[in-house]
């Protein structure tokens, strides 16, 4: 572990990367982290810090502003990220060309307060991120529950919409934010839609604020996984997949989902996650 | 009356007990709230007892305050009204408490790397829970630890002390009573150098008298700034341990 203002090296041959800076020929640490060495390319990795957006990855956010052709959403990193007009699905088609009155009427697609899950497409020279949503599985939220976790939490993989038992899905953003819905066949099709059916396919639905009809049992088990979540969140367990399944299953010993925001009742979830 | 209580006694003991160079105890914590903010810190020197929660860098709640080459730092700072002997509210406006919160602004834009946290704002609130000297001190302390908790990038501790200067003895680390009896000098180093981040000098003493107090208030930052060391890698070491167990 190194303390900002630690010599890290005095030799030159080193690159130098993040959490660092030099003065003269002599490297110093400006975080809280471990070093990692990576061929030539020498990096203090920080323990703790805000959300860094990285082009890929797969982010849930929330609007906050409406500017003109774009919106600003809020991902929990230093910057808010840009959701330009010309990045979402324009329901009508793919090829749409944007018109005036697309511009005025931002509002009717996504406004302050809207939840969305985006892809970052790329990052500016400051370090906001721009987002997309140009696929049917990403857009705005619905019938669901928001829960956040430190993003140092988030263990990335591969694929961050997980399917789980009970008939609840999660929505597993990288920046710590997550989804928990209700799980929908949705009829526009998540996986598998082509591309040229994509016209067909998004109607206005995809902007719809009405949610569905959630069940009393929905409910309860999307408050089951929320307090696992904040369970694994209170022992400072990494999460994925499995550990959440685990840590479900875990959950169902107690009767009421209420009584998973005891600390002892939190502690002997992380133990079971992570056996 | 004050014949009661000795400053100094001629065998070299202060009124809690202390040497001319010693510190009150020092403890200090962080991440003491982990939910409402993204670093914070908890300082008690002494009787003195501040926490400091940081949060950001974020994005500025005003657009005129976007500076686009570096971050902008709010502090603002809450005396609670049963921080003192007599319970006393202050108001916001105070003007002590203003030249406080500028004073502390200055010393951390320069002690962050700011060019690397563009157009983004970091919000500094201070809490004094309980005053017995120190206090300008105490909130320097904490804020360094809470800006280190929550992963900003700085160049190096900022590490406070306090000394005064009582009939050509140096004392360390002054409380309440001796602060009223004698000149206070509060200085800031940066990390282990002899840099100086900021000094504070509110009454007047010979010129000759400077340079003991100083000495003396270094050798304090120094100290002060390898129990602020330890503690950091204390808490970093044992996050290390959680997460590698997983």
């Amino acid at each position: 572990v190194v303390t900002p203002g630690e010599l890290v090296t005095s030799e030159v041959v080193w690159m130098r990367g993040h959490g660092m800076y030099s003065v003269g020929n002599k490297t110093y640490s400006s975080v809280v982290g471990t070093i990692s060495r990576v061929n030539k390319l020498l990096s203090v990795s920080a323990l703790r810090g805000r959300y860094v957006p990285e082009v890929g990855d797969h982010v849930v956010g929330r609007i906050v502003d409406v500017g003109p052709r774009n919106w600003r959403v809020d991902i929990g990193a230093k910057q808010a990220a840009v959701l330009m007009l010309g990045s979402v699905n324009l329901p009508g088609g793919v090829q749409r060309r944007k018109s005036d009155t697309d511009e005025l009427n931002m509002r009717m697609f996504l406004k302050e307060g809207d939840l969305l899950n985006a892809e970052v497409q790329a990052i500016f020279t400051d370090g906001a991120a721009s987002l997309h949503t140009r696929s049917l599985n990403y857009g705005k939220l619905r019938n669901g529950y928001f829960i956040a976790i430190p993003s140092s939490l988030v263990v990335r993989s591969k694929a961050h919409v997980y399917e789980m038992p009970g008939g609840v899905d999660i929505l597993f953003g990288v920046n710590g934010y997550i989804w928990i819905r209700k799980h929908t066949i949705s009829s526009a099709g998540e996986q598998g839609v082509p591309i040229t059916r994509l016209a067909e396919e998004a109607g206005w639905e995809i902007y719809s604020d009405e949610n569905e009809y959630v069940s009393a049992g929905i409910r309860e088990t999307i408050a089951r996984y929320a307090g696992s979540i904040r369970a694994l969140e209170f022992c400072e367990v990494a999460m994925n997949e499995t550990r959440i399944c685990k840590a479900y299953e875990a959950s169902l010993a107690y009767k009421s989902a209420g009584e998973l925001l005891d600390n002892k009742i939190k502690r002997h979830i992380a133990e079971q996650a992570l056996s | 009356m004050s014949s009661r209580l000795e400053i100094y006694s001629p065998e070299g003991l202060r009124v809690d007990g202390r040497r001319w160079n010693e510190t009150r105890h020092f403890k200090c914590s962080i991440n003491t709230h982990p939910v409402s903010s993204d670093g914070s810190s908890l300082v008690e020197q002494g009787n003195t007892k501040v926490i400091c929660n940081v949060v950001g860098p974020k994005e500025p709640t005003q657009r005129s305050k976007l500076n686009t080459e570096r971050a902008t730092i709010n502090v603002k700072i809450i005396v609670a009204p049963f921080s003192t002997l007599e319970r006393r509210k202050r108001s916001q406006n105070d003007h002590r408490l203003q030249e406080l919160c500028i004073t502390l602004q200055h010393v951390f834009e320069k002690a962050i790397i700011a060019h690397l946290q563009a157009r983004s704002q970091i919000d500094i609130l201070l809490y004094v829970l309980s005053q017995d000297g120190g206090m300008l001190q105490a909130c320097l302390n904490a804020t360094t630890l809470a800006l280190i908790d929550a992963g900003i990038p700085m160049y190096d501790y900022i590490s406070a002390s306090t000394a005064g200067m009582f009939d050509k003895e140096a004392l360390l680390d002054l409380n309440r009573l001796e602060e009223s009896a004698m000149p206070l000098l509060t200085i800031a180093t940066v990390g282990k150098s002899n840099r100086i981040a900021l000094l504070q000098m509110e009454n007047k003493i010979q010129f000759e008298a400077l340079e003991p107090m100083m000495a003396v208030a270094l050798s304090g930052c120094h100290h002060i700034r390898d129990l602020m060391d330890q503690e950091i890698r204390r808490h970093g070491k044992s996050r290390l341990n959680q997460s590698r167990d997983q």
